[in-house]
């Protein structure tokens, strides 16, 4: 809907993360996602963090066009800091930062000139759980367990099957590894660098990147026409 | 000296994205237009998408003793029907009446918002609007939205001090005085009906019938139509609902069946 | 640069289904609580249904973000009705406000369906049902959004009452119990469920009465 002619909006995206998937463990919050800047079904970029901390009790993880995630992450910067100024003890929780990010991405919408990101929010406050998403045209849920992008279909089934709510931190962290590695396998704009941070009522710890390991030698990548009878 | 007392005003948390966010919810409303470099693509792919009601019958015409108007009661979107129950004649004052067909949203705002402009008149002049000022309020309406989609086809019936007045008003900034109109997709059947039948010096009972029997005709050929039948008096003293009845059962009253008689009883054959 | 996803649209289809049955002293409100986009399952645990005032309750299906703002303005518009006259807006104010809400977007729709439920200032429940840009009818059940299509007719079926349009009047008022009513809406929705992909996961029921208001809750299919 609407035609581009003239436009000065972002009409398609240029550099794009892929998937984030996150999930509600035992002590908070887990996020993973990988490091990878697609331009076009170029891979541009190697490092791009895509898991940064807000404030004291959120995490946010983004998929979808970089500059416009940057842009949020300045957004954030000063409403943070406008928070801070108050100096009352008091401070914004991530159901907080989702419901602004949420009323930012909706009303971008709104004027046709939508932030080109599926977000997720993770965190802890007052030994509240947090987990939400919000995409592009402001559609936002919470769940115990969450995944933007192609995650939705190769990620969610997954947790679906072995999620539960008493999950330990490394419980956490193989399950998001197991995700990511089929992201991995299936996703072509997936590299393998990845993050994972987490986020508990003590902070927020984002690890150093790492590899997953892999095994390309399953017949049904190194004949994959095999099994497809037909005019592959 | 002015103080300066800005300091004691609270931080401003709104920042760039959120202008606009906060409405001034005490202000009366505006329409909000879409922010598209393509407003009629995208005003023809929204009304796709939200379907809104359509098809009908409606019609009315002036005869020697004041305004009759009557309408089926079916909405669809496409093929499925959204009720059968929906009042396309709608009241707009004790003496006038307006009739719906297009879009339901549209007329059903429209006529309510004349009838505040009607009442509003009334209190500015001790004397109730007449037939033909309250149509080209309507007409003037919708044509200042000429273009922009809106979907109306309507009449406006009533009594003033000229008399009966009957106009008809459409979206596409249409305005036409008549004695004899109805609009819809089922008006062609409802005219072949209504224009064979008609006559000015009908009674009341007559020309309610006719404008009963018009809507059924056209229920019956339109598949848009249906529902049931209301009729309305518009005359000196007001308007006043005088028949509803469902089609289906006007269908048994127009075609009563009349139980065969039996010319030969089947019998075994003797004997075969 | 190749167009990887060169167009977007302002809107999506959350799915799910809404139904409401009014009663002569109860409304009965419903809606699963499946939130899905295309084939993808968003969440099994979203609730459509929200009370906008003491005696009443909307349940709306369509694009999620329209409806959460639609809410949000509800609200607002409540909050402000409430501190000018000290008192709760009445159901039937509530429907006017909802449709000319719905028809101020009338050039830039919200893609919502809704139907409010309620009791009116006589104790009788009430029910309304909208299209996406405000035409309004008062009925006495109804359904709304991706399963209506397979409900309504079940519904006609069940508790068909004479048209409020008919002359002579005839008495309109759904013939069922209150305890009936829920029964019927969970058949309603586990029929549904079977053959509607946008509905399933869970029911939620609110039922309003001159006691107060109750929610009972039901598990349907999640395939």
């Amino acid at each position: 809907m609407g035609s581009g002619a003239d436009s000065e909006r972002t009409l398609y995206p240029y550099v794009t993360g892929s998937s984030v998937v996150a999930i509600k463990y035992k002590d908070g919050i887990l996020m993973a996602a990988d490091m990878g800047g697609s331009y076009g079904s170029t891979l541009r970029y190697k490092s791009i963090e895509r898991l940064k901390p807000i404030g004291k009790h959120t995490l946010l993880g983004a998929s979808g066009e970089i500059s416009d995630f940057q842009e949020i992450l300045r957004f954030l910067d000063e409403l943070i800091l406008n928070d801070n100024m108050w100096d009352d003890g008091n401070s914004l929780g991530p159901k907080e930062v989702h419901n602004y990010l949420t009323r930012v991405m909706y009303n971008r919408r709104n004027k046709f000139n939508p932030l080109w990101n599926s977000l997720v929010i993770g965190g802890v406050k007052n030994g509240q759980k947090y987990l939400g998403m919000v995409n592009m045209i402001g559609i936002n849920f919470n769940d115990n367990h969450v995944a933007t992008g192609l995650g939705n279909h190769l990620a969610r089934p997954i947790l679906r099957d072995e999620w539960n709510e008493n999950l330990t931190f490394e419980e956490g962290v193989k399950l998001l590894e197991k995700c990511m590695r089929v992201l991995l396998y299936r996703d072509r704009s997936a590299v393998n660098k990845i993050q994972i941070a987490k986020i508990t009522e003590e902070g927020t710890t984002v690890f150093p990147p790492f590899s997953l390991k892999t095994y390309w030698e399953f017949s049904a990548f190194k004949n994959p026409a095999a099994s497809a009878v037909g005019s592959w | 000296m002015k103080l300066d007392t800005s300091g004691f005003e609270s931080f401003s948390t709104q920042i760039e994205p959120l202008d606009g966010i906060v409405g001034d919810f005490s202000a009366a409303p505006a329409f909000e237009l879409p922010n598209s470099t393509d407003f009629d693509g995208f005003q023809k792919e929204a009304i796709q998408m939200v379907k809104p009601a359509k098809g009908t019958t409606t019609l009315a015409f002036i005869f020697k003793e004041g305004v009759m108007v009557a309408a089926d009661s079916r909405a669809s979107m496409g093929g499925y029907i959204s009720s059968q129950s929906v009042k396309k004649i709608i009241e707009i004052n004790p003496y006038m009446l307006g009739t719906m067909a297009g879009g339901a949203a549209d007329c059903q705002f429209w006529h309510r918002n004349l009838g505040v402009k009607c009442r509003l008149h009334e209190l500015a002049n001790k004397r109730r609007i007449s037939v033909t000022g309250a149509s080209k309020l309507l007409a003037n309406i919708l044509y200042s939205y000429r273009g922009m989609g809106l979907s109306v086809g309507t009449m406006i019936a009533g009594w003033d001090e000229t008399g009966p007045g009957l106009y008809y008003v459409d979206s596409e900034g249409g305005r036409l005085k008549g004695t004899r109109f109805s609009v819809g997709s089922g008006s062609p059947y409802a005219y072949g009906v209504l224009d064979s039948g008609y006559r000015f010096d009908m009674s009341i009972e007559e020309a309610a019938e006719l404008a009963r029997r018009s809507i059924y005709h056209a229920t019956f050929r339109d598949g848009a139509s249906g529902g049931v039948a209301s009729v309305y008096y518009v005359g000196p003293n007001g308007w006043k609902k005088l028949t509803g009845d469902d089609v289906g059962e006007l269908h048994y009253h127009y075609n009563p069946v009349t139980p065969n008689t039996v010319e030969q009883e089947m019998a075994e054959a003797p004997g075969a | 640069m190749v167009k990887e996803q060169a167009n977007w649209s302002p809107y999506d289809n959350n799915g799910g289904s809404c139904v409401a049955i009014a009663g002569a002293d109860y409304c009965v409100i419903a809606a699963d609580t499946r939130m899905s986009t295309g084939y993808n399952i968003l969440t099994r645990d979203y609730s459509k249904i929200c009370q906008l005032a003491d005696k009443c309750v909307m349940a709306s299906s369509g694009f999620q973000a329209d409806v959460n703002a639609l809410k949000k303005n509800l609200y607002a518009k409540h909050l402000i009705y409430q501190h000018q006259h000290n008192k709760q807006m009445s159901c039937p104010a509530m429907a006017q406000l909802l449709s000319n809400t719905l028809y101020y977007k009338r050039f830039f729709p919200y893609y919502s369906f809704n139907v409010l439920g309620g009791l009116d200032s006589e104790g009788k429940g009430c029910v309304f049902t909208y299209d996406a840009v405000g035409s309004y009818e008062r009925v006495g059940y109804s359904s709304q959004g991706s399963g209506s299509t397979l409900i309504m007719p079940f519904l006609d079926n069940q508790l068909k009452s004479p048209s409020p349009l008919l002359l002579p009047a005839q008495d309109a008022v759904t013939p069922l119990s209150e305890v009936e009513a829920v029964e019927l809406v969970k058949t309603v929705f586990a029929s549904a469920a079977e053959r509607d992909i946008f509905t399933g996961d869970k029911l939620e029921i609110v039922v309003l009465g001159a006691s107060g208001i109750r929610r009972e809750y039901m598990d349907l299919r999640k395939d």
